[in-house]
Order: structure tokens, then sequence, then C-alpha cells
């Protein structure tokens, strides 16, 4: 298949209400396909693993990529320099970003609305929106960034405003907003790094300040802390979003999503922690043993193996370092799986390369 | 059943909160309740060993001290003892390394703490051993007398089975009286030697207590930190920065921090005799212990222009690995254990796609041995049997490929000529080597080893010198005086 045919593919394929498990799989194997003759660093990982598209019948068969390759390799079916847009991890570790390459951002925009919409916006046309993350046009390498800024252009009424620029949140004139909301009776919502509600929660404390949005009002949070703020347990984060605006935990929805992705996960609500996360209908997950990569029954926690068929022109299977256990109607997310200080007196790999940096 | 862990002079039993902790592997399961000692009896027990120590120990020749620290390891030794069989049978299943591996690793650690390797200790360090007991001429002129600590706090990590015992040797030999906060993850050896002891020597088990507490909970370990004169100490960096910002500055500080172990195989070594037999016991350094020890190799340098070529070589060693793997199989990992080796391994085979490496192993397999053919930098591996095998031109090479981590440096392994072994010794002990030794003895310091480069026995002690001028003034006020 060619690329546009891939895409016309694709689009009609999220267009679809939903989908059996073969369907996807159909699906699954072509991109595979796909991906092996095009993805040249891909190819040669599968063949590594003795899985090629001729060897491999189902969708659970197809390689997937530890994320760490999107830094080591340069992913992509089509030549990179010509991509439309080029996703960057934020670079936690080492310093080395992690790549994801788009020749157009037509089905990652699909994919994202559609399940937007259909998880978020939940049949409502558009909503007030406040968006504490920078702007797309000061991160243009942000996949968090496109994200919200696609929210708040397809999704958000006109006054929809981003509050962070280059001097971080903009309290002067977030607080009048949220007053104003507070004061009408149109659903509000504020949206997101989970570390940007960090400092507005703090602020507002130390003002004495809460407000209690309209009823049918939203959070979302995603990302986590990552050393950008305090780690609040999310409990204590829950609790305080729903205390400094009034909008109940089970409107508060977590947004789980990768720069190595085109395709989020939601939540249906943080009434309760962790919730159960799913996605829409192109993207599948698995639960995988770390060490010998296979499936774990539902209930025995391991690492998510995630298969996103809208990111086509990278790799749709990645390995993650998130734990999760599968549950019915999707996963529970753990975090991140973290590697182990020696049980003994040798250095391991995380405090080495702490000290290299220095 | 449950297992008390510790050793608790002037404390009963049921004076004691305990916290029970359950370990399981190899499909059983044994509870051990570790001892939580409330400030008011932590202060008690730090008075008493105090005490006790100026009372007893002080006046014991050293030659005593030997004789029951020997007694206690021949019992250790023998196979049938009691407590030996207790410890065959509970560490395993509390540390998850194999039966065969404590037995053994037991005995031939054990063997190291007998009274001529006790009396090899003292050697080491002082020229004349007789000034623990009294004050001996010095070379100098004047007397010199050597005093331990009066409280001698040893902090304890890891899992590493009887670790413990060599710093609390070490504390005995110099007369301090000793508390020894056990390591939550092989809490019970420290214990069952001091009980030994005090069964064997009560008076010495009057000077010496094993504690525990939770790393960190400020209520158990106050007491402590502010009791010792001198406090050592295992860990990471963090847990060791975050320790020593806790103590009086007055309080000496010896800190031991995690390690990485290399090792470095000259051509010479490497023709089709000699290769096997190599790759046979770096193999077993590897599988020793899971690499846990600071002494572990994580990394081999193997020089080309061998008979054997290092890719070979990777070979053998991988042949090796998997042949112990059936004998002594790993342990039961943790999920971040996993996880680090899940990781370690994924960096490692995507590099493989360059066609400059290749992996030895399946997933499944329980180790993993990465050869690389471009030269690179000294790094650790994912642990529990998983190595990596760099070639180089020279080995001349090797110590600015390591120099960068000088302070994670101790043991290198060395397979190599007499010439080039002193060679490579002069420059590795440069950049931050403190030990170096065979290929398949890097898990077994000999006896009076010099752990990180210091003086076991001298780093404790302080020295009470009497003065030529004080000599020879009091002979002037002698009552025999002309």
């Amino acid at each position: 298949m060619t690329q546009a045919e891939i895409i016309e593919a694709l689009l009609a394929f999220i267009a679809l209400p939903e989908a059996t498990e073969a369907e996807f799989e159909a699906l699954a194997l072509k991109l595979f396909a796909y991906q092996f003759r095009n993805n040249e660093p891909y190819r040669r990982f599968a063949l590594q693993r003795g899985r090629t598209p001729l060897s491999v019948r189902r969708w659970r068969d197809i390689p997937p990529v530890p994320i760490t390759a999107f830094k080591d390799l340069t992913l992509s079916c089509s030549p990179p320099e010509a991509a439309e847009r080029v996703f960057m991890t934020s670079g936690t570790t080492q310093g080395i970003r992690g790549r994801s390459y788009h020749p157009t951002l037509a089905v990652y925009d699909r994919s994202m609305l559609v399940n937007f919409r259909r998880r978020f916006m939940k049949g409502r046309e558009r909503l007030g929106m406040g968006i504490l993350f920078p702007d797309e046009t000061e991160l243009p390498n942000s996949s968090l960034a496109h994200y919200l800024a696609l929210a708040r252009r397809e999704c958000g009424t006109p006054e929809s405003a981003v509050f962070i620029g280059a001097n971080g949140l903009d309290l002067d004139r977030l607080l009048p907003v949220l007053a104003q909301a507070e004061a009408g009776d149109e659903p509000y919502a504020l949206l997101g790094a989970s570390y940007s509600f960090v400092p507005l929660m703090d602020a507002l404390a130390a003002r004495g300040q809460r407000f209690a949005l309209p009823p049918g009002s939203l959070v979302l949070d995603t990302g986590g802390f990552k050393g950008q703020s305090r780690e609040l347990a999310p409990d204590e984060f829950y609790d305080g979003l729903s205390a400094a605006f009034g909008v109940q935990r089970s409107s508060c929805i977590n947004m789980y999503g990768m720069t190595e992705l085109s395709t989020q996960f939601y939540d249906d609500g943080n009434a309760a922690c962790p919730p159960v996360k799913s996605g829409p209908h192109w993207i599948r997950s698995r639960v995988v043993d770390p060490l010998t990569g296979a499936d774990l029954p539902e209930g025995a926690r391991g690492v998510l193996v995630h298969h996103d068929l809208a990111h086509f022109n990278c790799v749709s299977a990645i390995l993650t370092e998130d734990a999760g256990e599968i549950v019915p109607g999707g996963f529970r997310l753990f975090g991140r799986v973290d590697g182990a200080e020696s049980k003994g007196c040798s250095v391991a790999v995380a405090e080495f390369l702490a000290a290299a940096r220095g | 059943m449950i297992e008390y862990a510790g050793h608790l002079p002037g404390l009963t039993r049921e004076e004691l909160r305990w916290r029970h902790v359950r370990h399981s592997a190899w499909g059983e399961t044994v509870e051990i309740a570790l001892p939580e000692l409330d400030e008011a009896q932590a202060q008690a027990l730090c008075e008493r060993v105090r005490s006790s120590a100026r009372a007893r120990i002080r006046r014991m020749e050293v030659a005593r001290i030997v004789g029951a620290i020997d007694e206690a390891i021949a019992r250790l030794l023998d196979r049938q003892h009691p407590l030996r069989r207790k410890a065959e049978q509970l560490l395993p299943i509390v540390t998850g390394y194999d039966r065969e591996t404590v037995r053994l690793g037991l005995t031939s650690y054990l063997k190291t703490f007998r009274r001529p390797q006790l009396l090899r200790f003292l050697a080491e360090d002082f020229a004349n051993p007789g000034m623990l007991d009294a004050f001996q001429p010095a070379a100098k002129g004047g007397f010199l007398r050597a005093r331990g600590p009066d409280l001698l706090l040893h902090v304890w990590a890891g899992n590493v089975p009887a670790l413990p015992l060599w710093s609390l040797i070490c504390g005995l030999l110099v007369k301090a009286g000793t508390v020894g906060k056990l390591a939550s993850a092989e809490p019970l050896m420290a214990g069952w030697f001091a009980g030994l002891v005090a069964e064997i020597d009560p008076e010495l088990g009057e000077c010496l207590a094993i504690v525990w507490w939770k790393g960190g909970e400020e209520a158990g370990e106050a007491a402590f930190l502010r009791a010792a004169d001198t406090v050592m100490a295992y860990g990471g960096n963090a847990t060791l920065a975050t320790l020593r910002a806790k103590l009086p500055i007055t309080t000496r500080f010896l800190p031991h921090g995690h390690k990485i172990g290399f090792g470095a195989i000259s051509r010479a070594a490497l023709d089709s005799r000699k290769a096997p037999a190599l790759a046979r016991l770096a193999a077993q350094d590897v599988v020793r212990y899971e690499q846990q020890g600071c002494y572990s190799p994580q990394l081999l340098f193997v020089e080309r222009g061998g008979m054997v070529a290092p890719r070979e070589f990777a070979r053998y060693l991988a042949h090796e690995l998997a042949a112990l793997a059936r004998r002594h199989p790993r342990r039961q990992l943790s999920p971040e254990e996993a996880a680090s080796i899940a990781s370690w391994r994924a960096a490692q085979e995507l590099r493989t796609l360059d066609g400059m490496s290749e992996l030895l192993s399946e997933p499944a397999d329980s180790w993993a041995v990465i050869h690389v053919e471009a030269v690179e930098a000294l790094s650790p591996s994912g642990l529990n049997r998983t190595l990596k095998l760099v070639s180089v031109d020279s080995l001349d090479e090797v110590p600015a490929l390591v120099a960068p981590y000088r302070s994670f440096l101790q043991t290198a392994g060395i397979a190599a000529p007499p010439a080039e072994l002193f060679r490579l010794a002069a420059r590795l002990g440069e950049v931050g080597i403190s030990r170096i030794t065979a290929i398949g003895r890097m898990t077994a310091p000999e006896a009076g080893w010099h752990h990180d480069g210091r003086f076991s026995l001298l780093d404790l002690v302080t020295m009470t010198e009497i003065e030529h001028s004080a000599e020879a003034a009091a002979e002037g006020f002698a009552p025999y005086v002309d």
C-alpha cells in the first residue's frame, strides 16, 4: 500500500462507529507490512525478533518497539526531512529526545478529535476552555501543545484562552475568567499538564480563594508531575482540584497520551484511583512480562504495550515503560516502571546516570 | 515459625516492639521479627554497650577476642551446627539466592575469619598488633597505643549473605563497643553471629548489640546516630549523604558507597585452551550474588588479536552462563529488577541494529551477554546476570575508559601476563581502582584486603602516643633517680 492509501484506509477506519478484533487485526497486519517495508530500522528490529509480515498472523505478534528506540533511531516510513511536524518527548532523562515524524497531521488530528469529542465533550459542541500549557507556537514540537490547540480551536468557545506564557502561569488573567465562569451558568473546562495545576491550586490556597464552577464543568489533566512541580498522590491531587474549582472528582478526567502515539486514552473520571483507562477502536493495549514480552493474563501487573493504528508513519506497536494491568473495559495504569537500585552494593544504572549528569 | 532478629543485651523480647516482615522465595516463606526500639530503649542500649566496652572489651587482650571470633566462626563452618543449618535453610528464602550459592558462599566467606586470617588482618594494619593491648615502642621514639572507638555504629545494607560480618569483626578486633544496624534485605546473620559470640564469651557479648530501625525513621535512628563516635555505613550515595547530614560534626563517618566492577582480558589469555576456562571463571564472578556485590563485574574489556577473538570469547561466556543458569537458577526478580534488565536489554538490542554489536541470549533466558565491537566507556549492566563485553585493540585503552567514573571504581579482574598485569595495575590505580584480582576471584576478597583501598582496622583507631620527651622527663622523677 502507498502512504496515500494507508491514510485513506485509516481515516475510513476511524470513521467507523466501532471495529471488531478481526477488523482491527486486518488493518494492523497491513500496517505492519507497510512499516516493515518502509521503515528500515524497524525492519531490522523485526527481523532480529524473527517477525516478518509473512510469519506474523496475529496483531499481538507484531513486535513492539521499546520507546527508548524513538531516541536512538529514526523511525519513519517517509523521508523525515519532509515531515509536516516532528513531535519530541520532553527529554527528561539524559537530554536525548524521542522523535515521532508526521508526514501529515490529518490522521493525528482526526484520531484526536473523534476520540476527544466522544470521551471529553460528550455531545457538547463547544465549551469555554482555559488551557494551562504553553501555546503551540511556543512549543512547536510538543504533541501536548498541539493536542490542546486542537481542542481549543475545534471544541472551544471563541473566548477560550491559553493562560501559560513565557512568564509562566498568568494568574491575573485567569482568575477573573474563572470568576466570570463561576458567575455564569455555562460549564467551563480547565485543561493542561498535571503539573500546571499544582501552582494554581497553591496560589488559590495562599489567597484563601476557591471557585465553584457551574454544573457540567470539567478538568482534564495529563502527564503527571515529571519533577516540574511537587508530586501529589492521586487522591490528594483530585481532592485538591475538586476543592479548588468545585468540580467533582468524577468530572476530573485524566488523559494518558504519549509522543510515541497518535491516539490518546481517557478515563471516565477519577472518583476512585486508579480508574480504568481505555481508547477508541483503532488502538489496543496488551500487558506483557517485560523480560519475555509474553502476554500476561487479565489482572496481572506488567508493562503496557500499545498498538495504535493511527501512528502509521513510525511504528504502531510500542513497548512503554509504564506499569499496568488489563481489566474489563480497558486497563489500569500504575505509573512508570522504575529500575531498581541494586539490592547489594553494586551501582545500578539510575545512580550511575545521576552521577554522570553531575 | 517466627525468627527473631538482632542481639539486644539487657532487653527482653517482651519489652520490645517487633515489626513482622515476611520473605518468600523458592516456594517457602519465613516470617522475621525485627526489633523496633523506642528512643529511650535505644539510648539506654547505647549507654550500656559503651560502658560495657569500657569495663570489659577494653581490658581484654586481642588474643582473647580473636579466640572468641575463631570459635564462633568454627561453629558457623560446621554444617551440623544448628545455627549453620538454620542459616542454610533461611538465608535462601530471605535473600532469594539459591541454596548452593548460599552454602558455598558462606563457607568461602566464613573461612576468611579463622584465627590465622584474623592474625593476618591485624598484621596487615599494625606493624605490631600488640599496640592494641598496651603501649609499644614507636620507631620514631616514644610509645604508641591504638584505641578503637568507644561506640562504633555500623549501618549495613544489601542482601549479600553475611557481608556485615566483615566490618563487625573489624570493630571487635580494635575493641570497639559495637552497635550494628541490620540490613532489611539480610537481617539475620549479624544477629546470629553476635549471639554465638555472647554464648562463647559472655563478657564480649555484652559489648555488642545488633539492632534495626526503618531507614530514615527519625525516632528510631536519632538516638543511635547521636551516641556513636564512629559510623561505618554502606549504601547508595543518596542514602549516605542523608545519613552524613544527620551526624554531629565530631562523629567520624566512614562511608562505603555502591561500586561497579569490571574485567580486562589480555589477548595472551585468549587461546583455545585458556579461553574456555577463563570464560567459566568470569561467568562464576557474574553469577555469584547476581552481580549485587560492589566487586561484581558488570562489563569485560576483551583485547583483540588473540587466537580467540572477543566475539568468540563472548560465545564461550554465553555458553557458561547458560550452563550455570541450569545449575544455579537465578533468583526470583522483583518487578523493578525485571524492568532494569528489560530496559538495559532493550537499549542493547536497539544498538545491535547497526551490526556492530551482538546480543547473545533470548528474552526467555535468565542471563544476557551483549558483545560490542565499537569501543565504549564503562557503564552498568542491568545486573542479575547481564554483562557487556567490549572489544578493545589494546588493554592500554582501558584506564581512560573507566577514569570518568572514579568514585564508583573498586575492583578490576585482570587476566594478563605478569609484566602487563603490573603495567595495567599501575595505571588503573591512578584512576581509582583499589583492588585487582584474578578473574574468578572478583567476588571473594582475600583476608586482610583493603576495602575501597582503605585500612579496615587502622581507619577505626586513634593513637595515643607518649612522646619521647615525656618518657625521658619521667626518668627525672623516678624514685631511683640519682
